[in-house]
């Protein structure tokens, strides 16, 4: 026995309505006479290829010039609300060649493209159309022919859709609602939506970067270092405020001293992490200014940072400095930062041991010096270290050879049995040697090694402490 | 002195960087009094190691590196044949113990395999853990050895001191050993390149878990001398004469249990017979088949062979028990004894009767071999019924070594090198697979690599190490179907290790070392042409009420045979490859020997000893069968003087040229190996001179030795093309006379044979069978036959065709089917419990078309079904939404064709190239069949899609293409030099353009190829062109 069939649920009629027709009119300045519907808002939609997160953000601060309405529509795409600023640039056109100027300064070949809503200006650009649409009622008609790629839909829907032959954003108005909705989802129904401008699509504006920048005229010309940095002090005051109010810190503050003739004097302080403290920051510039010569006294200073980021606080430690081992990370840091500002970022670096046989390619130079590892003993039948010396020349130094055995400052005494080094094929330092331990007249161990191969030449290359 | 005792060959894969031989030779050439080869837990590399050794003076031990999970490595030496079963079983017990390729042994499982007569050497770490050593003594009193391994770390005299100071505390002696990884130190950087495949990271990273330097190789023994104590050299020596087995003690027996109790196994074979001999003559046996019964049995007797026959025959008698279609072939496999116990359906008399002695000769003293083909859909049955019937510990497959090809070869060294995984398959894809390993240098320029290139200047030797004949080994994978089944614990024999596939064992032995060693194997191999007869006999049977079976067809049929010699046999069992079909009406075979003939004579042997040419000449007419002498006539009568057959070739040299059977035969093995290992010229010798001697004019006995070359490993042997022409003239009759059966069959034993589905469905349709597409409504999982009005059955295709479809959900399609017809989609959906991969795959396939009308409506439906839970109210799970049908447009033809080929493989609509053609005429490219008429030697183009590629060894570079248009194939000769020109659109167009010259001959047409252009972006366009958009 069958259950008697429900019948059918019939759904009101605007499931049946398909989904281009706009029952709703858009927003509109005022009815004409002729029905002509000017939009309120036009957008345009920038398609930029192979943009790059800061460009795109260099070019939206550039757009400010237009309007204040500058959205940004990542990775690659650029709108701009620009009805009321049409009249200033000569029309759509003048508009379009102005926008397409400073796209091109930076080096990108834009697509921009004209419409009353901006997924509708942004997927025109995309799909390469540079329409002009003014009048919302154009716009469906105008759209039809763009393929569905164009909406940037996730794959699978437009894989799905494309099954259905629906490969066009016309195609796709047509499909009934409910039915497209039931098959795809509320999100991309809303999306056609706001692309046709039956339901509003609110877009949020960018706003710039923050960036630092004060400057001080001087009441008097200054050449000493020291009464300068008292100078800048109401600067850093001024910075310090400003990293606390917006939670920041810098990672590369610009001193510039201004000269009457002479140009501009720069002082950059590089941190090897963010710093927030100002006071702390006077102090590293100081010990640069030192540093600095003047071809002149200075008549006004300026501070400035522009690549700020967030600021994340270390916790504070209860332990004073050296205490129990107390805060000896930070001081340590504090003292790399000290030395890199008095020396250069270039002359300190930290060391590291790598896993490789050949000595010379067994260690290397590394960037922030790491904290010191503890030391660990060594696991029953892992593979001893081998010796080696913690002096290790940069290029092995041949060594003179007499009746066979190496020479320096007099004979040297072999002391230890052959270590047998033979790899690196891989490259161009191949190596084959056996090293020993070798002792010098005056009692000094040397690491000595004989080349494998003819003429089997001895070399020093390294001096054990 | 010096004796070797832990010396890995390559068989430890990835690690042991010199094949077995090279360090038998060159332990030899050093002096060394011995040498273990003692591979991490296997000993997969010591029978060739035992071949090579075998005629030198060097003593060889047979051992195993071992590394428990705790640590302890220890290398053990079988001192005896007690000693190399304990070993055995502790490498079966380690390997058994872990996935495929690794093992796992602690220190209870090594108590418990309790390793009696095995020599153990501690071999210590690099910071030494007494304890091991303790351990090891308590448990190996008296039999454990320090192993000393001084390497030049610069720390050896430490090392010396420390293991001398452990060794005395425990009371064990200390022995010299030497780690050693390779035969001779410039195989250092292979070993390194090998370390990094192994670790998967490229050698600039390897870092310190490289060796630091390269003495792990067999080290000369004036070195020795001065690193070692000399006691401690001279103890190995001593340790090595104290180890005296040799694997030449292993014996094999054949398993004994088939035979009932209180009967000899030759009476119980004789009864099997008989009773046979009673089922294959009912009306009696005739005399002359009594006779050879008799003689045969008497020589199986002689020879003691009956346990062989008995274990082929439970074997056979179980799957035939079964329902399962199997044949065997094989040197003994075409005897009346084989034939009464049902191993083959070749009735003698049809099989031109054969001597029995031809296959099987009292002085080869080897196990006759007989490889018995299955279903290949059931095969598996068949080897879990002998691992259960034997038992793991006694059944279990052989082994096939996977070696270095090219391909492999610049894959992992190109990782090596640093390569990014795309950089290393566009490095591997230079080399095709028939590139020989000579070629790599010039092709990796080709590919617009620069082979000076620092990195490549480098990897290039390594890579001709790695394929080097014989073949750096990569990992052991099981063979085919070769089975070894022992009468006693086989793990005692060859240790068993588990495979990539569940429920499969194989030795650690391929099929070579076996047969080195003498032991029983039985290959059963699986063939996609017996599951397909097997469907076919059933389909034909139920739709005609018929009872046919295997080899019981109407015989010599001359329709059969007509349609043969047309070459019309497309699915046909081995007669369908195109090298076969251009030989048939050359060949017109018009009887059942002439069937073997045809299966034999087109191999790379035949054609390479060039003998096919000079039977056809015979065959025709046009040159006259002539035999030097008397003797010879009897040899080589049945084929028109030619020899063709590997057998004639070994009883050539025995009448003409003196070889006793023993020798013919060690000939015949020669012949297959001498490409590898060179090792004909003393046969060349002794051929050229007994011919001569017994008066065979010099021309004759030379022809007859390059054919021998030319044979090498290819020669075809009668006894398997006996049984090979037996399936030929089965499915032949099949798609004579049941073309809508056979095609039938064919689709539903995919994947087997030469062609797709889509040729065989053009073939059956060209054949005037009716093919019915695929409809969810109706279609099976199968294809199926449906009665037409006119009693002629109509091809059904079946959902198994539907790409991605899953066979559960089919399954539960068809039961709720049954059940009540559907009524829509929605309704697939609910009651069969689709999901939506299913539903889209059947949506693709469009096998909604009788419900929902074209693909766009189906797939709209589909989308919108909905997922009924299965305890929602009764109402709600009819529940269907009816709601406006969507404005799809409808598919185009182009589309459609394309959509079918995307889901189905096929069209049933019209080909690709119909919708092309406009255009492709426009370029005067012709079709198919006009291309035929357009006479020999014209300049002609040509296009279709490319069916496949062919690049034969004996074809010294040629290529053959077969292209399809809507109107037939087209085969396509490209000759090297153009082929290297133009290879990129040679290996990559799926629809190709040919320019080139037309050739005809004996009714076979040819295009060879001058120019070639890509035309893949043809298709594509067939489904972009009908965008609606510009």
């Amino acid at each position: 026995m069958h259950a008697p069939k429900p019948p059918p649920v019939r759904l009101p009629a605007p499931a049946c309505e398909s989904l281009g027709v706009a029952r709703v009119p858009l927003r509109r300045v005022h009815r004409a006479a002729a029905a002509e519907v000017v939009s309120l808002e036009l957008w345009a939609g920038a398609h930029l290829p192979m943009i790059d997160k800061e460009t795109l953000t260099r070019l939206a601060e550039r757009a400010q010039r237009f309007t204040p309405r500058v959205s940004l529509a990542p990775p690659d795409g650029l709108l701009l609300e620009v009805r009321g600023s049409l009249h200033l640039f000569a029309g759509v056109a003048g508009l379009r060649a102005a926008l397409t100027q400073d796209c091109l300064h930076l080096k990108i070949q834009p697509l921009i493209a004209f419409a009353p809503t901006p997924s509708a200006a942004l997927a025109a650009a995309r799909a390469g159309k540079p329409l002009e649409v003014l009048h919302a009622s154009q716009l469906t008609g105008q759209l039809a022919s763009l393929p569905l790629t164009a909406l940037r839909w996730p794959q699978d829907v437009l894989e799905r859709l494309k099954r259905m032959g629906v490969r066009t954003i016309g195609a796709v108005l047509r499909l009934p609602r409910a039915g497209f909705a039931r098959r795809f989802g509320a999100t991309q129904l809303a999306m056609l939506d706001a692309l046709t401008g039956r339901t509003p699509e609110v877009r949020a504006a960018h706003r710039p970067r923050v960036r630092f920048r004060r400057r001080r005229d001087l009441d008097y010309e200054l050449q000493n270092h020291a009464l300068l940095l008292t100078a800048l002090t109401p600067l850093f005051t001024q910075l310090g405020a400003f990293l606390k109010a917006r939670q920041c810190a810098v990672v590369e503050l610009e001193c510039r001293l201004i000269h009457r003739q002479a140009p501009v004097s720069c002082c950059v302080l590089r941190l090897a992490s963010p710093f927030a403290d100002a006071q702390r920051l006077r102090e590293l510039l100081g010990a640069q200014l030192d540093a600095l010569r003047l071809p002149e006294p200075v008549r006004a200073c300026e501070l400035r940072a522009a690549a700020l980021v967030a600021y994340v606080p270390d916790s504070a430690t209860l332990w004073q400095a050296g205490e129990h081992g107390g805060g000896s990370v930070r001081e340590t840091h504090g003292f790399i930062e000290h030395l890199r500002a008095r020396l250069g970022p270039e002359a300190v670096h930290g060391l590291a041991l790598l896993s490789e046989h050949r000595p010379e390619s067994a260690w290397a130079v590394t960037g922030p010096p790491a904290a010191a590892r503890q030391h660990q003993a060594p696991e029953p039948g892992e593979v001893p270290a081998p010796r080696r010396p913690l002096w290790l020349l940069q290029t092995p130094r041949p060594l003179s050879v007499r009746d066979g055995l190496p020479r320096r400052r007099g004979p040297l005494r072999l002391v230890s049995e052959p270590e047998r080094i033979e790899t690196g094929w891989w490259d161009d330092g191949e190596i084959a040697r056996d090293y020993y331990t070798a002792l010098d007249i005056h009692g000094v161990r040397l690491w000595v090694f004989r080349e494998r191969a003819a003429p089997h030449g001895w070399y020093l290359h390294g001096v054990f402490g | 002195m010096y004796a070797e005792l832990h010396c890995l060959s390559n068989f430890t894969f990835l690690r042991g960087a010199s094949h077995p031989h090279e360090l038998v030779e060159q332990a030899e050439a050093l002096g060394y009094s011995a040498l273990a080869i003692t591979d991490e837990c296997s000993v997969a590399g010591t029978v060739r190691a035992h071949m090579a050794a075998k005629h030198r003076r060097l003593k060889l031990i047979v051992g195993a590196e071992f590394r428990l999970t705790c640590g302890l490595k220890f290398v053990a030496l079988a001192s005896d044949r007690h000693g190399y079963g304990r070993l055995c079983r502790l490498i079966t017990r380690s390997r058994r113990a872990a996935p495929k390729g690794q093992y796992a042994l602690t220190r209870a499982d090594l108590e418990a395999a309790d390793p009696q007569g095995c020599f153990i050497l501690w071999v210590p770490a690099a910071r030494p853990v007494p304890e091991e050593l303790a351990w090891l003594t308590q448990r190996f009193p008296g039999k454990t050895r320090v192993a000393v391994e001084l390497l030049r770390d610069g720390r050896d005299g430490e090392r010396l001191a420390a293991l001398t100071r452990i060794g005395a505390q425990c009371v064990v002696p200390l022995i010299a050993s030497g780690d050693v990884h390779m035969h001779v130190r410039a195989r250092s950087r292979l070993q390194d390149a090998l370390t990094a495949i192994r670790l998967n990271v490229p050698i600039t990273e390897v870092g310190s878990r490289l060796y630091a330097n390269g003495e792990r190789y067999l080290r000369e023994p004036a070195r020795l001398k001065r690193l070692y104590p000399p006691q401690l050299l001279e103890a190995t020596v001593e340790l090595a004469a104290a180890c005296h087995f040799s694997l030449d003690e292993l014996r094999y027996e054949y398993p004994r249990e088939l035979v009932p109790e209180g009967v000899t196994a030759a009476s119980h074979l004789r009864q099997l017979t008989q009773e046979g001999a009673r089922w294959r003559w009912p009306n009696g046996v005739p005399p002359a088949d009594q006779t050879a019964i008799e003689y045969e049995l008497a020589l199986i007797s002689e020879l003691g062979y009956e346990s062989y026959f008995l274990t082929v025959h439970d074997i056979v008698a179980w799957a035939r028990g079964r329902g399962i279609l199997c044949q065997g072939r094989g040197s003994a496999a075409n005897s009346r004894v084989c034939y009464c116990l049902g191993v083959t359906s070749v009735d003698p008399q049809r099989g031109a009767a054969m001597l029995f002695e031809r296959f099987i000769s009292r002085e080869r003293n080897e196990p006759p071999d007989i490889d018995i083909d299955f279903e290949h859909e059931r095969r598996e049955e068949v080897l879990q019924y002998v691992y259960r019937k034997y038992g793991r510990e006694r059944a279990a497959l052989a082994a096939t070594v996977i070696m270095y090809r090219p391909r492999s070869a610049l894959r992992d060294l190109g990782k090596v090198f640093g390569l990014t995984p795309p950089e290393c398959t566009r490095l591997a894809k230079v080399m095709q697979w028939w590139d020989g390993s000579t070629e790599i240098a010039a092709r990796v320029r080709e590919a617009g690599f620069d082979p000076a290139s620092p990195w490549l200047s480098r990897l290039l030797p390594l890579a001709k190490e790695l394929v080097a004949m014989p073949g750096f080994p990569r990992h052991l994978s099981q063979h085919v179907g070769g089975f070894v089944i022992a009468a006693g614990l086989l793990e005692e024999l060859v240790p068993i290790e588990n495979a990539a596939m569940p429920d499969r064992t194989v030795v650690q032995w391929d099929k070579d070392d076996l047969n080195d060693l003498g032991l029983l194997k039985v290959d059963l191999l699986a063939l996609g042409m017996l599951t397909a007869l097997q469907r076919a006999f059933t389909l034909v049977n139920d739709y005609r009420g018929t009872r046919h079976a295997l080899g019981e067809l109407p015989a010599e049929d001359s329709q059969v045979y007509d349609m043969i010699c047309r070459a019309d046999t497309v699915g046909v069992f081995q007669i369908e490859s195109r090298a076969q079909m251009a030989m048939l009406p050359r060949l017109k075979p018009r009887c059942y020997y002439d069937l073997v003939i045809e299966v034999a004579i087109v191999r790379p042997g035949p054609i390479q000893g060039d003998m096919v040419h000079p039977y056809l000449r015979r065959r025709g007419g046009a040159a006259a069968v002539e035999y030097p002498r008397e003797e010879v006539r009897a040899v080589l009568q049945r084929t028109l003087g030619v020899p063709i057959f590997q057998e004639q070739v070994m009883q050539i040299a025995i009448v003409a040229a003196g070889f006793t059977p023993g020798e013919a035969d060690a000939l015949r093995r020669a012949m297959g190996a001498w490409k590898r290992t060179g090792g004909l010229d003393p046969f060349r010798e002794r051929l050229l001179q007994g011919m001569h001697a017994r008066g065979y004019p010099q021309e004759f006995a030379q022809r007859i030795y390059q054919q021998m070359l030319g044979f090498g490993e290819y020669g075809f042997p009668e006894a398997h093309a006996m049984s090979f022409a037996l399936l030929v003239y089965d499915s032949a009759w099949l798609k004579c006379h049941e073309p809508a059966a056979f095609a039938c069959a064919l689709l539903n034993s995919q994947p087997m044979g030469f062609y797709a589905p889509a040729q065989l469905v053009r073939d059956a349709r060209a054949h005037g069978v009716e093919v019915r597409e695929v409809d969810a409504c109706v279609s099976a999982w199968d294809a199926t036959l449906e009665r037409r009005a006119d009693g002629e059955p109509a091809l059904r295709l079946g959902l198994r065709l539907v790409k991605s479809l899953s066979q559960a959900g089919t399954l539960r399609l068809i039961a709720a089917r049954t059940a009540r017809p559907f009524a829509s989609v929605q309704d697939i959906a609910a009651r069969a419990g689709l999901d939506r991969a299913d539903l889209e795959a059947l949506a693709a396939a469009g096998a909604f078309a009788s419900l929902s009308g074209n693909r766009h409506f189906a797939f709209w439906e589909v989308a919108g079904t909905q997922r009924v839970l299965p305890l929602a109210p009764a109402a709600a799970r009819g529940t269907d939404i009816e709601e406006g049908r969507p404005l799809l447009a409808a598919p185009t033809e182009g589309q459609g064709i394309a959509a079918d080929y995307a889901s189905l493989g096929l069209t049933l609509g019209r080909h690709p190239l119909a919708l092309l053609r406009p255009r492709l005429q426009a370029a005067a490219i012709l079709p198919a069949s006009e291309l035929l008429r357009a006479g020999n030697g014209a300049s002609v183009r040509a296009a279709g899609i490319v069916l496949m590629r062919q690049r034969p060894a004996t074809a010294s570079g040629v290529t053959f293409l077969t292209l399809e248009d809507e109107s037939g194939q087209v085969n396509v000769i490209v000759w090297e030099r153009v082929g290297q020109a133009q290879r990129r659109a040679l290996i990559e167009s799926r629809l190709l353009e040919v320019h080139g010259e037309l050739q005809q001959q004996d009714g076979v047409t040819h295009l060879i190829a001058r120019r070639l252009f890509d035309r893949s972006q043809l298709l594509g366009e067939l489904l972009t062109r009908s965008r609606d958009f510009h």
